[in-house]
């Protein structure tokens, strides 16, 4: 290689400016400026290389690799390694990533994107745009393409930080080829020189080519004679030539490995049933005969595309009959070795339809599971039209399943059944273990629990396998069984069997090492702990997200399910801000959309937390939207009764009464005898100035007589009835009620019934000294008077020594005005114990008084804090 | 039901169908590098090479794309009057 010191000096120039373009045809030495310019010596800059893989469709391998390469330049690998792919694949929040990975980079980073042309996915291009156009400073780009692209740079055009590299600046000058000939030994004339010059047209490839021809020649000037009075194209004449010169073994493997996109000894021997092609690659290599290493040990290789695909053109013509068997055999050395998409790729090219069908349909689960869902659609392109394989069909039912065409997936599994009964018995198995899968994500995003049951039989018995491959993908199969049976019985009412479930989905997929399947399964169990203590809810739900932010997942739709049950928990406990701030995160998680399960408990979540704020209006929107989307679903529905009774309870308080008692007609008799639709009936007939009959259907609530979906729906009918003893007068009993109330609230520390329900007055009526509840008596009325809504506008900073169990303890009484004895008689400690509590609070907290101190802890979380333990 | 198949023509947009086309290449192609061209017939035009052939659209830029993968120098993408079916008895004769 010789020094262009010119075109070095333009690449440098153009550098400058944010985006480079270097735009020319194949060979025209494109690859070799970009490597000469990041070897030199004193090069300050961090390098990031992505070479485009050939006919690149899978715009997320795509990303992948160029996250990678940005991790590996700035030393930022953290923790898990490679990025893993994802079955939902999110491509905006894949280039935020990247913008913020390289945001991080400590000093000037040069992303260079190799073979860019080879991309051929239109939504991989259009999201580079927005990469290229948002560059942090410090950050540049250079892409190399053999011709121009559609990215619409019209932006950096104008603000001058575009600049363009093209042929004519690639071409050798006179000078520079007798520089080339010269660094290869080669003694030829000036006018041989320009001669050479000239036919090659200083085409970086032809006069390397020629080169490789010229060394050790025995007559240089006839050679660049015959060569100029030759018609042919420049490639063909000297790759003829080229080859012609090269020793018979090192033509065989060039000839037989051409096929191939990486080359290694192995391969090599394989294909041309001889040893030595290692050595052979290597000497190749350093005779810069188109042949470069791909890894620093030099171990595998891949020949410059153009140089390939001539080579391969010449093979065809020698040895037609040769080439399906070279790609048979190369199937069979990626199939040992578990490449799955490279064995079915050269399957395809030897023509063997049939079985390239059946490796595909073997393989498209873990592939999937592996995100390679676009590798796969492109592979079923690839088939010829006409000639249908039934195998192909379980393949297009999980791709159709994937976009959420549920038709189509029906259909196509409905093909794949009929075909795997007539199936070989080995296969038969697997193929009906693969589709009862399908069918279970199916029904599962349908939302029908009892199809999901009839295919848990193929789940419990256990599979009789041979091959370590069917245990793999019987693996597989089981977790992602699992993950769906367990989230379809999370949405019905069994959820005891759920966290069971789901919980076995989790530890499986951890130890098969299908990190997306774990996070799935802890999200859906996230979700599907309602019925535990909202402590541990949020526990589960925080596990499940830290898991999925070290994958690199925190705003996938696989997590959303454990962002939302957090974001309820929050809001039950009176925790408006923090809760919000969880929906919010959710909102962005779920923009490519997963279908109306998800997002109809995203709306009860928001409605929730906009009745416990008071504010009926909005919550009445999101409450609909919920019933709307509820209706859409099959089967009976877990939060049915829950959102229906919230939503005909909002529409009362909103004075809608007409519209409610509509709804609750229209409604049959077993959802209209829940609990809550009992106290939905209860808040119309409040609202309607009835409290007898509010009183009534509240009682059937607490009398136990009708279903409940758990204890917060018991809450609710307390305070139901207390309201409405209070409008008939009876102090006593409301006051009664409303202590039943909060005992039952106490330990999960619950808030947002009382706040539903506006129960500020019944509580307010209660006497501080008839209540066991001092402490959470004073938090629900502060956070309904809305006063820890005010205090979070400021930041005060946090305390110098955080405060101890004990001290926590007795800061939740400070807002109530229990004297210290009264507080040391409630905790069952000593006077002593308390004023010494309280005097380490008031030190830590930096005050001298109690309002002080209640202040100085609502600004700081502290009093909320307590709650969550 | 024939699960959804897309085959290589395009039914949707103007698809004219195919037309005669010659395509002019600088140099002259070789039998390896003709083989990449299947579709089409040569001829040497001094130091040009004609390549001529029936292409729809897909496969005028399959040509095209094959052209610069190989290294070529293309000079000229010439179109002749579309082709069609051939005339039924009775058809007048097109221009």
């Amino acid at each position: 290689m010789i020094d262009r010191g010119d075109l070095l000096a333009a690449l440098d120039r153009a550098a400058a400016r944010k985006v480079t373009i270097i735009s020319a045809p194949a060979g025209s030495g494109k690859t070799s400026l970009i490597r000469a310019w990041a070897g030199r010596p004193g090069h300050s800059h961090q390098l990031a290389v992505v070479p485009v893989q050939r006919g690149q469709q899978d715009a997320q391998l795509f990303w992948l690799a160029l996250l990678d390469a940005v991790r590996q330049a700035t030393g930022a690998v953290r923790g898990a390694g490679p990025a893993a792919a994802t079955p939902d694949f999110n491509a905006r929040a894949m280039v935020d990533r990247v913008l913020s990975e390289l945001a991080d980079a400590r000093r000037d980073l040069t992303l260079v994107i190799d073979d860019l042309h080879e991309l051929t996915s239109l939504a991989a291009l259009a999201q580079l745009t927005r990469l290229l156009t948002n560059l942090p400073p410090g950050v540049h780009a250079i892409l190399a393409t053999r011709h121009d692209l559609r990215l619409r740079l019209q932006q950096l055009r104008l603000a001058g930080e575009l600049s363009e590299i093209r042929a004519p600046d690639l071409r050798f000058s006179e000078r520079e080829t007798r520089e080339l000939l010269d660094a290869s030994g080669i003694a030829l004339s000036e006018a041989g020189t320009a001669r050479l010059h000239q036919r090659t047209e200083g085409w970086a490839a032809g006069l390397r080519l020629a080169a490789i021809s010229l060394a050790g020649h025995p007559d240089p000037e006839r050679f660049v004679a015959e060569f100029s009075g030759s018609d042919r194209t420049v490639a063909e004449y000297l790759l003829a030539e080229m080859l012609d010169r090269q020793r018979g073994d090192v033509q065989r493997l060039l000839l037989r490995t051409c096929l191939l996109d990486r080359v290694n000894g192995e391969l090599g021997d394989l294909l041309t049933g001889r040893p030595g092609s290692e050595r052979i690659l290597l000497e190749l290599e350093d005779a810069n005969a188109f042949v470069v290493s791909l890894d620093p040990e030099r171990t595998s290789f891949r020949y410059h595309h153009l140089f390939a695909d001539l080579l391969r053109l010449e093979l065809r013509r020698r040895m037609p009959q040769q080439v399906p068997e070279l790609h048979r055999r190369a199937a069979s050395w990626f199939i040992q070795r578990g490449q799955v998409v490279d064995a079915i790729r050269h399957t395809q090219a030897a023509g063997d339809w049939p079985d390239a069908a059946r490796l595909l349909a073997d393989h498209s689960f873990s592939l999937t599971l592996d995100g390679q869902t676009q590798t796969i659609q492109a592979l079923v392109r690839a088939f010829p039209p006409g000639a249908d394989h039934p195998e192909l069909a379980l393949v297009r039912a999980m791709g159709d399943l994937g976009q959420g065409h549920l038709n189509e997936a029906a259909a196509h599994l409905a093909v794949a059944e009929t075909y795997a009964g007539t199936a070989a018995s080995d296969r038969r198995r697997r193929l009906r273990v693969a589709i009862a899968s399908l069918k279970l994500s199916l029904a599962r995003r349908r939302g029908h629990l009892a199809g999901v049951v009839e295919q848990v039989k193929f789940l419990d018995s256990p599979l009789t396998t041979q091959s370590d491959e069917d245990i793999a993908l019987g693996s597989d199969l089981r977790a992602v069984a699992l993950l769906n049976l367990g989230t379809v019985e999370a949405w019905s009412q069994a959820l005891p069997d759920a966290e069971r479930h789901l919980r076995e989905g989790a530890v499986l997929a951890r130890e098969i090492g299908r990190p997306y399947l774990e996070v799935g399964c802890l999200a859906q169990l996230g979700f599907a702990s309602k019925i535990r203590p909202f402590a541990t809810v949020q526990r589960r739900c925080l596990e499940a997200i830290a898991l999925a932010d070290r994958h690199g997942w925190a705003a996938e739709p696989v997590i959303a399910p454990a962002l939302i049950a957090l974001t309820g928990a929050l809001v039950w406990t009176g925790d408006f801000d923090e809760a919000e701030r969880w929906l919010q995160r959710t909102e962005q998680a779920l923009q490519t959309d997963t279908g109306p399960d998800i997002r109809l408990i995203m709306h009860l979540a928001g409605g929730i937390l906009h009745a416990g704020r008071g504010r009926n209006q909005q919550a009445l929107e999101e409450f609909s939207a919920a019933e709307y989307l509820r209706s859409q679903l099959e089967g009976s529905h877990s939060l049915a009764s829950e959102v229906t009774g919230w939503l005909l309870a909002t529409q009362a308080r909103l004075g809608m009464t007409g519209e409610a008692r509509d709804l609750l007609a229209a409604l049959d008799d077993e959802r209209a005898g829940s609990g809550e639709i009992r106290n939905a009936c209860a808040v119309i007939c409040l609202a309607e100035g009835d409290p007898a009959g509010a009183l009534r259907a509240a009682q059937d609530v607490l009398d136990g007589a009708v279903p409940v979906i758990g204890y917060v729906t018991v809450v609710e009918a307390q305070l139901l009835a207390g309201l409405a003893h209070r409008e008939l007068g009876d102090q006593r009993a409301a006051r009664q009620a409303a202590e039943r109330a909060l005992a039952l609230a106490e330990p999960d520390r619950l808030v947002l019934p009382f706040a539903m329900t506006g129960s500020r007055g019944l509580l307010e009526d209660l006497p501080r000294h008839e209540t066991a509840h001092g402490a959470l008596l004073t938090d629900i009325l502060d956070i309904m008077r809305g006063s820890s809504a005010a205090v979070g506008d400021r930041s005060p900073a946090p305390p110098a020594e955080e405060l101890s169990p004990g001290e926590l303890r007795v800061l939740r009484y400070l807002p109530t005005n229990l004297s210290r004895v009264e507080i040391a008689s409630e905790l069952s400690v000593s006077r002593n114990t308390v004023s010494t509590h309280i005097r380490n609070i008031y030190a830590k907290l930096g005050v001298s008084d109690r309002s002080s101190a209640v202040r100085r802890a609502r600004g700081l979380r502290l009093l909320s804090a307590g709650r969550m333990k | 039901m024939k699960p959804g198949h897309l085959t290589g023509l395009d039914h949707g947009g103007m698809d004219p169908g195919p037309a005669l086309y010659t395509i002019r290449i600088d140099g002259h192609l070789g039998a390896t590098m003709l083989s990449a061209f299947p579709a089409l017939v040569p001829r040497r035009r001094g130091r040009h090479t004609l390549l001529t052939g029936l292409l729809d659209r897909s496969a005028l830029y399959g040509v095209l794309g094959e052209i610069e993968a190989l290294g070529l120098n293309l000079l000229e993408v010439r179109r002749h009057a579309p082709h069609r079916e051939s005339p039924r008895p009775g058809d007048s004769r097109s221009p």
